[in-house]
């Protein structure tokens, strides 16, 4: 079975590489970008079956990447983790509403981000051992 | 810059009022104030909604309009409108009920002096003015701290991230095998990344409850509930302490007038203060009973074999941003915010909080809530003496999404709460809160204490005002409102208004439990 290919989207690169070890270490592809316009160039030209994206973005924040990614009709079926930094209120709803599977609050501990990530990838296959809600994981 | 005449808008049915106002006005220099006159209230609504009136002199009695009724009713149609009411001599009740609706002023007819009149319309205005401006102030400032805190925590969260992610990549081995030394160190860390976590949650609820953003919405609790919920989320932190965590209650609790989420937060505080402040081996507990200085509220404890509290720090302990410096009990395990958040929560829900402890030996953390009552919450709209055909019914609204999704969102029910609220008639009907079961929450229900027409004026009047409001995006959602009848009840001469409540509420709770079909309370 290939890996999954995941998109992750984070203009700090700090963060970057953080997730890159942990989600290598879990089995997952990793690709990234560092601002909203490369998100877009990258999801279409490596089509990853997850995009992890953060909300305050260079070059279009990620309510816009998540509008662009909707608007288009190849891309609109890449499942999207928000995760971010700035308060769920408001920011969730708004994130969801725009088509975002589920918004993960950073500092996201690691079993519950792959705990999410397991269930959006393959909701039928995942026994994590915690259930998360996805449209309010926290 | 010349002043334009004020727009005065009298509306008053009895001709001989009328005349005596108009009067008072007369003796006005010209172009002050300009008057115009309506008798009904259905003309003065149309009037305010068209614009231009800065001023409105309201009676409280007119043919189709009375009491409280026409204050709202105006003050819907024109929200910004400077309201006076005008109201007889025995009437200062419905005076001061006016005023706490919104009216600027009142005026008692008969008792007006000649130059009283205009000058209580100049100050009025004034007034209101001075209001909106200190409100508006206000909301720029809280604005720009709410803005300012959002910001300076989303900048604490970003580097927190990071500290977290490789702290975590080492511990795990990812970075290569590490001694058991330099693991140990690791978990330093990491247990003061959570500690920092805290904190900034902490800081951010603090705000808001000083803003009054935490907002507490009154329901019916379920008690066992809240606490369990509460018990199971320290029970791993309880568990790596090798702490004894108990809730032991035997029978099942009654339920408390409070706000489940607000309760459960309390309980946390506690809670996490309780298995913090206790060393190895100990026992913390919570257990809940009826409180003994007063039947009508719950008491719940939370007691630990902790260090205790001295004499001195338990005095200030609830305190805004107060800390038990005791070097041996390394100080800086927080904020000092938890405990003052759980007292501002407990008072909004109308209970106390309170704390009795003794060093080396253990806290015991007490607070109350009331006990729910439905027919504490009807009560207020059963009349001393009934008159002829008067009667109790139930009106019952249910917000269906049209997408048949059966989650409707808690915005939307907290949007439909509010205008129903709107729509009811002060002393005569009763909106109940939130009863039974989070999927029962779509459903609200009012009793009207309503002669046998009027029920369905009610409703008609609810799903109108329903249908206009803006917060419901038109087309999304549909109203079912209908209503029945409680069977005729009369209140026995010696019988006390509280034990003919609790036969009006016994009725009720059958009734809702017919809509339900599932025994919801």
């Amino acid at each position: 079975m290939s890996q999954k290919k995941i998109l992750v989207v984070d203009d700090d690169p700090d963060v970057r590489l953080g997730l890159q070890l942990r989600l290598n270490a879990n089995h997952y592809d990793v690709i990234f970008a560092g601002d909203g316009v490369a998100s877009i160039a990258e999801a279409r030209k490596h089509m990853p079956d997850l995009m992890i994206l953060d909300l305050g973005l260079p070059a279009g924040d990620g309510f816009s990447v998540l509008e662009r990614l909707k608007a288009n009709e190849k891309l609109s079926s890449i499942p999207v983790i928000v995760l971010s930094g700035r308060d769920r209120v408001g920011n969730r709803d708004r994130a969801i509403k725009a088509g975002a599977r589920t918004f993960l609050q950073k500092p996201t501990p690691n079993e519950k981000l792959l705990a999410v990530i397991r269930m959006v990838l393959d909701p039928k296959e995942s026994t994590p051992e915690v259930v998360y809600d996805l449209a309010d994981p926290s | 810059m010349r002043k334009r005449a004020l727009q005065v808008l009298l509306v008053e049915d009895n001709a001989g009022d009328a005349r005596l106002l108009r009067e008072m006005f007369s003796k006005e220099p010209s172009g002050s104030f300009e008057l115009s006159h309506l008798t009904h209230m259905r003309e003065a609504e149309a009037r305010l909604k068209a614009g231009g009136v800065d001023i409105a002199l309201l009676d409280m009695g007119l043919p189709d309009g009375h009491g409280l009724e026409t204050l709202r009713r105006a003050r819907a149609a024109a929200p910004d409108v400077v309201m006076i009411v005008l109201t007889g001599m025995e009437d200062e009740a419905l005076a001061a009920a006016a005023m706490k609706e919104g009216a600027q002023d009142y005026l008692i007819k008969g008792q007006i002096e000649n130059r009283a009149l205009p000058r209580a319309l100049r100050h009025a205005i004034e007034r209101q003015r001075m209001q909106r401006e200190a409100e508006l102030m206000r909301k720029n400032e809280v604005e720009l701290r709410d803005q300012f805190l959002s910001h300076v925590s989303h900048e604490l969260r970003s580097p927190l991230t990071s500290i977290y992610s490789f702290s975590t990549i080492i511990a795990d081995g990812l970075a290569g095998e590490t001694t058991q030394q330099q693991n140990e160190y690791l978990q330093i860390i990491l247990r003061n990344v959570r500690q920092l976590q805290s904190m900034i949650e902490d800081l951010l609820q603090v705000t808001q409850a000083q803003a009054h953003k935490l907002t507490v919405e009154l329901e019916s609790v379920s008690l066992n509930e809240a606490i369990e919920y509460a018990v199971d989320t320290l029970r791993g932190a309880a568990k790596d302490k090798e702490i004894n965590l108990s809730f032991q209650s035997s029978a099942r609790l009654p339920s408390v007038y409070a706000d489940a989420t607000r309760v459960r937060q309390v309980l946390t505080i506690l809670l996490d203060n309780a298995v913090k402040f206790t060393p190895a081996g100990g026992t913390v507990k919570v257990e809940a009973r009826e409180y003994e200085k007063d039947g009508s509220m719950m008491q719940i404890e939370v007691s630990d074999t902790g260090c205790g509290i001295g004499p001195e720090p338990i005095e200030r302990i609830f305190e805004h941003l107060y800390q038990v410096t005791d070097p041996g009990h390394a100080g800086r395990r927080g904020l000092g915010l938890g405990l003052h958040i759980a007292k501002d929560l407990v008072t909004r829900q109308g209970g106390k909080i309170w704390v009795t402890s003794e060093l080396e030996k253990g806290s015991h953390f007490f607070f109350t809530l009331p006990i729910f009552s439905l027919a504490g919450v009807i009560r207020p709209i059963l009349t001393q003496e009934k008159s002829a055909g008067d009667s109790l019914a139930l009106i019952t609204a249910e917000v269906e999404c049209r997408d048949g999704s059966p989650e409707v969102p808690r915005k939307t029910l907290d949007v439909a709460r509010m205008v129903l609220q709107q729509c009811l008639r002060a002393d005569s009907d009763v909106l109940l809160p939130n009863i039974g079961p989070l999927s029962e929450h779509k459903r609200f229900f009012v009793v009207a204490n309503t002669k046998q027409d009027g029920a369905e004026s009610i409703g008609r009047r609810i799903q109108s005002q329903l249908r206009g409001h803006h917060g419901f995006q038109s087309d999304n959602f549909n109203f079912v409102i209908s209503h029945s009848f409680l069977p005729p009840l009369t209140r026995d001469a010696n019988e006390s208004m509280e034990t003919f409540a609790e036969e009006v509420a016994s009725e009720v709770r059958d009734q809702i439990n017919n809509v339900c079909l599932q025994g919801a309370i």
